[in-house]
């Protein structure tokens, strides 16, 4: 398997991001933000989301972690770092991607540095930053 | 509007360099299933658990919760918290029931002001995840904007 800069990650697409895994990820998080699991909560907020409960930033990370996963292996993820720019919601669809931006080599382990993000077809790109990978050799 | 009180430049600032208890956390299969399965992907095999939990295993590892980090940052209420970004370093694969154990604080503690004049805090919180002989497994660090009279 070669790598080149400019490649790009195959993506990863999230088909309908669900209210009931943000449930049932405040529960494991004991996270007491109502925006992810109470809509009406969301529609009090002067944001004009609707009626739509908000992706916890980490389950956004994790759409990340398993495009790089299923790209370079379970165990590649050295670095991962991400701003989130806009909200994801409960019912979209978001696709995960990622290019390479550098290779590189630390004590001997070839390494990519990768520039990643959070897509949405309407609304862009809701979350960005960046990955260092080990590549499989 | 109400304008809510908002703390002092300064008890904000002091919050730099507080320290949280430390303590050990040990992912559970049941947990990590779970975890996992909100994510969207399969179970990892051989064990590993799914790094979306680099963010709950050092909070509640190293003694505290979200709910205290909003109450240390006098946040107004449990909506008026924004990310402004997550850095999770990876030295090793983390496992099911291990033993991890945990330290973090306060590393940074800032007032701020956004381009609409608008006061806001940033406070970031700085983890570390040892495994068994006390090998570096990950360094997260979360930094989230305690928003003023925003909402």
């Amino acid at each position: 398997m070669s790598f080149a800069v400019g490649d790009a990650a195959p993506e990863w697409v999230m088909a309908a991001v669900s209210a009931e895994r943000m449930r049932t990820m405040a529960a494991i998080l004991r996270d007491p933000n109502p925006l992810h699991w109470d809509r009406n909560a969301v529609d009090s907020l002067p944001l004009g989301l609707g009626k739509r409960a908000i992706n916890q930033g980490p389950l956004g990370l994790s759409y990340m972690i398993n495009m790089l996963h299923a790209w370079t292996g379970p165990d590649s993820v050295r670095r991962i770092v991400m701003r989130f720019p806009q909200v994801v919601l409960d019912g979209e669809r978001v696709v995960a991607r990622g290019e390479i931006t550098l290779l590189r080599e630390d004590n001997g382990v070839p390494l990519a540095d990768c520039r990643i993000w959070l897509e949405h077809a309407e609304r862009g790109i809701l979350l960005e930053g960046t990955a260092a990978v080990i590549l499989p050799l | 509007m109400t304008e809510k009180s908002i703390p002092t430049e300064d008890e904000i600032t002091q919050l730099t360099g507080h320290r949280f208890p430390g303590g050990n956390y040990t992912i559970a299969h049941w947990e990590n299933f779970l975890l996992t399965e909100c994510t969207g992907a399969a179970l990892l095999p051989g064990g590993r658990v799914h790094p979306i939990a680099l963010f709950h295993l050092p909070i509640v590892g190293a003694g505290t919760s979200i709910a205290e980090m909003f109450a240390l940052g006098r946040a107004e209420s449990n909506l008026s918290i924004a990310i402004e970004s997550y850095d999770w370093e990876m030295f090793a694969p983390l496992r099911e029931e291990i033993r991890y154990k945990v330290t973090g604080g306060i590393t940074s503690a800032q007032r701020c002001e956004n381009a609409e004049g608008q006061v806001y805090d940033r406070i970031q919180f700085c983890f570390e995840v040892h495994a068994p002989k006390e090998t570096l497994a990950a360094r997260t660090t979360i930094t989230w904007h305690f928003t003023r009279n925003m909402l």
